[in-house]
Parts: structure tokens; sequence; C-alpha cells
């Protein structure tokens, strides 16, 4: 057991806070029309890279930095704090890259890799259909062999950054006589092919980070296939689990910055002549908040100490992606319970703050749906955890 | 960063467990365990080495180990006072007046003396006052005292909170049995009139001490919660995978999936806050104060949880007397309470948090 940094890792966390001094930058100031904010989101990650700071865990090979896996959770957990947006190739550093580093062969990792590192190829993950949500095995997108190619039809959704992606990791059936898990693969999707088509989807927050893809007689090449011909449901639950598991530890990061927000909001924000933060059931609703991130922080540390010791992310993920939800969609709950009249009032000069909020809260939505919702996490539990017997 | 348990902290749990499969009887039957098996349980762990090895080879981490398998057998005995109070002295003993050494060598069984009448857990509220070496005062809900060597007692000294260290059989001390919801917990009402005292901390160490064991306490009280949530808990998922009832395993209804999920989501992360604030005091952390409240104050929540839907689990024969849940479930309510339940660890939590954020705004 070991809390306390050592002095490696103190170093190291003194090194990102003094990068991020000099590069003083957050989420606030980021351009509000969506190509200005890609732009300068893809710049950051440069930057970022070229510090060292992303896919440091990742093999030195193929454009990482070849380091222990703890140090990139150090890293991101400074980047949280801060208050830097989170990097714009997420799909790919969550997701992708990791399914690309197990299952890829060497020129695909070689390819690939670095540029996800750099955001100079932002990726992003063809997997729900509108007829496939929580039960993605039923997906009907279409892969046909024909030659040395595949030729695709069909549509996905909630396709984060599809409109910026240059590439695509797209589940789809290349064969209908197989088990329903067993007859999907994973193919390699450059977005600019023709017939590929990406509509934008406006979310309930009023921004469009999320697509529709249309898919019609898309030819992909043969060695873009991901792992072997059936692989595609293993490496997805790979992946997902791994995201699952390794995400939650900035995510508890930058929800107890925005706790420390809602604090000084509440002590800045008067009800009936009062500081709101000084009622004692505000006090109270702000603690259980607290609890909760607090715990999702605890039980985070004790998973992801498996994996740091070399094990996989296992079903414990779904514990964390549970906790996770509940952590966030409480405290957003409880700045709109104890803040509601102060947010209503809609102050001119605090209607940015008040925007904040309301956006925050509304995302939030969001924490126990994506990546598996929280019924899938329970029945990952039921089953893997706690194997009771299937329904 | 990682709550990995080491290979001798692993141990220690095992040994335990088995030691306590053996020397004591099953959790259904634990309830008509007397005083001679109580006693001859307390025997096989001190002679494990509990009591002697607090301060050194055992921290809060293996203390709240052997506490987890306490609840998760329903043991009766002693435990919670003897090595909470080892604890909170141990890096003091060598400030402190020599009879606290002489106490907390041997095999002496404690009690602590906290809470009273119509007070809250907080040692601010105390009454109870030490003059000129005499004790007067009374305390409630004081566990095991009538089989215990010693009371620590908290009290003021000074007109301040201290911790006090008197003999269970001096004059003046009068144990009164209380009703107790878990009667593997007994708990006394205790008078002192004009009682002699042991020992008496120093001033200036009295709050660090009292802090240091109202932390280890709560954090004790919340590990055996766990250990019994989570056995009631097992024998409750045991039972879905058997009892069949529309012809089919009751366990494969996603109404009793998914709570069980949650159940185990529960459990599962009420250990694993404990174990970090344990990790937090024995480091010594600057926050150990405040993990240990949020921990105590969540596992108060999760525990009942746990119990009350492994109860629904079970359906009917968890309503019987012969059935165990509600055992666990007592056992869960007592250490609920005890140095604070959710409410009070909620408030303490609020308050610190309110505290910092309304200064700076009174310093802009």
């Amino acid at each position: 057991m070991q809390l306390v940094e050592t002095a490696a890792e103190r170093a190291l966390a003194d090194e990102v806070r003094a990068f991020l001094s000099s590069e003083s930058f957050r989420s606030a100031d980021l351009p509000r029309a969506l190509d200005d904010r890609m732009a300068v989101l893809r710049r950051w990650q440069a930057a970022c890279y070229e510090a060292g700071y992303v896919g440091r865990a990742w093999p030195s090979e193929f454009g990482g930095g070849g380091r222990a896996a703890v140090e990139q959770i150090i890293v991101d957990q400074e980047l949280a704090a801060a208050g830097a947006p989170e990097f714009v190739n997420v799909v790919g550093l969550d997701v992708l890259g990791p399914s690309l580093l197990n299952f890829g062969n060497d020129d695909q990792r070689r390819r690939y890799i670095p540029p996800i590192l750099s955001a100079e190829e932002i990726w992003c993950q063809g997997f729900s259909e509108p007829e496939a949500g929580s039960d993605l095995a039923s997906l009907r997108t279409r892969a046909v062999q024909d030659g040395d190619t595949y030729v695709i039809n069909g549509q996905k959704t909630w396709v984060s950054w599809g409109q910026y992606a240059g590439w695509c990791g797209l589940l789809a059936r290349t064969d209908d006589s197989a088990p329903r898990h067993r007859g999907i693969s994973m193919l390699i999707v450059d977005m600019s092919s023709p017939g590929v088509e990406v509509r934008p989807m406006t979310q309930i927050t009023g921004h469009a980070e999320f697509s529709e893809l249309f898919l019609d007689d898309v030819v992909v090449p043969k060695e873009n296939l991901l792992g072997a011909l059936g692989d595609g449901w293993k490496i997805a639950m790979y992946t997902l689990g791994h995201e699952r598991g390794t995400a939650a530890l900035p995510r508890q990061v930058k929800l107890r910055t925005w706790l420390d927000r809602a604090v000084s909001l509440a002590a800045g924000r008067a009800l009936d002549g009062r500081p709101v933060l000084e009622d004692p059931e505000v006090q109270t609703a702000l603690a259980r908040a607290l609890i909760g991130i607090e715990v999702l922080r605890h039980h985070a540390y004790r998973t992801v100490g498996e994996f740091l010791s070399g094990g996989a992310v296992g079903p414990e993920s779904s514990s964390v992606k549970l906790l996770s939800a509940e952590a966030e969609q409480r405290l957003t709950g409880t700045v709109l319970d104890v803040l509601g009249p102060a947010l209503l009032d809609g102050d001119p000069e605090e209607v940015a703050e008040n925007d904040f909020w309301y956006e925050t809260y509304l995302y939030s939505r969001a924490a126990s749906v994506y990546g598996g919702t929280r019924q899938i996490q329970r029945d990952i539990i039921a089953d893997r955890i706690l194997s009771l017997p299937k329904e | 960063m990682d709550l990995e348990l080491s290979d001798e902290q692993v141990w220690i749990e095992e040994s335990v467990n088995t030691l306590l499969d053996r020397q004591w009887p099953a959790a259904q039957d634990a309830w008509h365990a007397g005083e001679p098996d109580r006693a001859q349980l307390w025997e096989h762990l001190v002679d494990f080495g509990l009591l002697s090895g607090v301060g050194t080879d055992l921290g809060a981490i293996e203390l709240c180990l052997v506490a987890r398998a306490i609840g998760g057998h329903l043991a009766s005995v002693p435990l919670l006072g003897s090595v909470a109070v080892r604890y909170a002295l141990a890096p003091h003993l060598g400030e402190l007046p020599d009879r606290f050494a002489a106490v907390l060598d041997g095999e002496s069984r404690l009690s602590i003396a906290l809470l009273e009448p119509g007070g809250g857990w907080s040692t601010a509220s105390t009454r109870a006052t030490v003059e000129s070496k005499r004790l007067t005062g009374t305390k409630a809900a004081v566990e095991h005292a009538a089989v215990t060597d010693h009371l620590a007692v908290v009290a003021r000294v000074d007109g301040e909170p201290g911790l006090i260290i008197v003999s269970s059989g001096s004059p003046g001390i009068e144990v009164t049995p209380q009703s107790s919801v878990d009667a593997t917990v007994p708990l006394s009402r205790v008078t002192f009139a004009d009682t002699g005292v042991d020992a008496v901390a120093d001033r200036e160490l009295s709050q660090t001490i009292l802090d240091r064991l109202v932390t280890v306490g709560g954090l004790l009280a919340a590990a055996e919660a766990i250990g019994a949530a989570a056995a009631i808990f097992a024998q409750a998922r045991h039972y879905a995978s058997e009892r069949r009832q529309f012809g089919r395993t009751i366990g494969s209804n996603q109404a009793l999936r998914h709570l069980m999920a949650d159940l185990h989501v529960r459990q599962a992360s009420g250990w694993s806050t404990t174990l970090f604030a344990a990790a937090a005091l024995d480091d010594g952390m600057p926050g150990a104060r405040q993990s240990a409240s949020v921990a105590k104050a969540y596992v108060s929540r999760a525990a009942r949880e746990v119990a009350h839907g492994s109860m629904q689990v079970f359906g009917g024969i968890a309503f019987t007397e012969e059935h165990p849940a509600h055992r666990f479930l007592r056992r869960i309510i007592v250490r609920e309470q005890q140095f604070g339940d959710a409410a009070h660890h909620e408030r303490e939590l609020g308050r610190s948090l309110a505290a910092g954020a309304l200064r700076e705004r009174v310093a802009v």
C-alpha cells in the first residue's frame, strides 16, 4: 500500500504544474465556435505531446514515452486539477489507441499511433447504431469481402468528433452465419473515403460534439482489419473496460475542482441577505457531494492498483464507472438544489458562470449512459463479479 | 498511490479469519455464545499478538482487517476499545506518564467511555471532570464494560477534554447494563463518583490523542460494519443462486441482479474508503481525519443499505429470529452510531468545507 507520493512522482507533478503555469490554459478560455475550438484543442494536445504528457506510458518505438503507467495518471490528474481541457483526440487515446497497441500488427501501430498522440489525426469510434445501442452485438453495419478489400454499408451514431476525424475504428458484421458476438470485426476506415457521410448531431447542451455516420459502399483495404476476422467484439469489450478503469482518476480530480468552484460560488451568492453557504443544509448537501467524489477516488485507487501492478482492468472497473456517474450527477444536481434561485437570477455579469453550471448539469445526464449504461454495468457486475445466474 | 495489501497484511487477515472460523460459532449461533466462549476467543486473539503488536506490527490498516473479520463473524470481544486506545497512545508513550505504558504493555482489556447521556460524539460536549486526580461524571453506551480491565475515559482536565485511564474495579464506579440492539455488543452506563484515576495525559497532548482515538475508533467501527455487511451479502448472493420461484432461480431476475450489483458496489467501495483512510492515518497524512470522516459517513449509510438489500433478497425467511440476517443488521446499526453516524460526519465535513470558503470571502 502506498499513498504518499514518491520523490519521483512529486517531481513529475511539479514539472507538469510548471509547464501549466507557463502555458496557462483553461477550458474556460476555449473559443465557442466549434471549428476554432477544435483548432485550439489540437494545438493544445500537440504542445502537451511535445512536452511528453501524452501517451507517456505507451511504447517508445511507436512514439510513446515508454514510462510507467502511473506517470500518465499523475500527469492527467495535474492537468485536470489545473482545469486544462481534456485531450481532443480522447477516442484515439482512450479507446482505439489501446486497441491498436493490443490487437494491431506492427505496421498498423507504426502508421497510426504517432499521429494519434500528436492529434495530427483525430479518431472516432463507429460502434453504436440506431438499432444497436446498449445491445451493441445486434449491430447491422456489414463489411463484405471483395478481393483485397471490404465493402461497408450501414449507419453509425454517437460518433464523437466525427466531423473532424481522419480515421474511424468501426465495428461491422463480417459473418452472418456465426453466433452474433463472433461475426463482428473491427476495421480501420479512412474518413475521406468515397461513400462516407458525416452529419453532426446537436446535444442537449447545444454543442455538436457528436455525429451520425453513413457508409454507402465504402471500400476499405484488407490490411485495415484490426486483429483477426471475428475479433471485433473481444477488442471492443477490452477497450471499453480499459476506458472505464483508467478514466476515473482524472475524472475525480475534475469533479473535485467543480466542487470547490461550487463551494466558492455558494460563499459568494446570497439568499435573503445571507451567503448561501452559511445554511447548514447547504453545507451538508455539499459534504455529501464531496463524499461521493472521495469514495470514487478511493475505489479507483484500489482497482487501478491491480492494473498498475500488471493486471488487466477487470470487471471491478464497472463499479468505478457506476460510482463515477453517481458522483458527477450528485454534484451537478446538488448545485441546482442549493444554488437554484441564485442561478435563475441571471445577473448579466454572472451569465457565464450560470451557463457553466446548467451545461455541466445537462452534460452529467450522459454519465450514466455513455461507455455502457448504468444497467449494462450492473449486468457486468452481476455476471462477472457475482456470478449470478443469467436471465 | 495504490491500495493493494502486502503479503503480510493478507496473511494477517487470513489468519484471523481462520482463527475465528475455528474458535467462534457460525453467525447464526454467535448470539448464544456465553461469557466463557467470548473470553476464550479473546485469549486466542491475544495469543495471536493482537495487543502487543499495536503501533508496531499492527497499524490502522491491519487493525481494520482484524475488525472486518470480527464483524463478518459477529464475534463478541472487547476489540475496539482495547486496540483503539493503544493505537491512539502508541506514538506518545515516551512523553506520557509511565502508568500509561504499564497499562498498555500487558493484556489489559479496555473500554472507551466517551458518549454522555444526552450528548453527542464530539469530545467538546464532555461534562465528566477530573479534579485533583478524582473523576466525576456519567458515561453512556460503554462497550463490554463488565469485562474490561480499564476504562479509557474522556473527561475535562483543567477545563479541556483529555483522555484518562481508570481501573475498572475502582471505588466509586457503578456499571449499569443498558439495552443494546446487538446483544453481542453489550453496552452499559457507567457512573464515576469521586473515582481515583490511574493516569492522566498531559494537557498539551490531550487534543492530539483524542483526535487520533476518535479517528481510529470510527475506522474500526466502519471496518466491522463492512465486515458484517459483506458477510450477509455473501449469504444473500448464495441464496439467490439456489432459491427457485416461478420455475427459475431468483438470482436470474434482473430486479435482483441489479439490486445485488448495487449492493456489491456499496460494500466494495465502503471497504476501499475505509482502507484509504486507515492508510492515510498510518502515514500521518494531513487530511487523515477528514478521510476518516468521509469513510465513516459513507460506510454508515452503505452498510445498512447492504443489509437491507440482502434481507430483501432473502424475503420472508430473513424476518425470522433464527435467520442470521438481523444479527448482522444489529451489529451494523451499533457500529453505525459509534464515533458519529453519517449525519454527524456530514455536518463536520460540510462545516469545514464552508469555513474555508467563507474565510476566503472575508479576506477578499
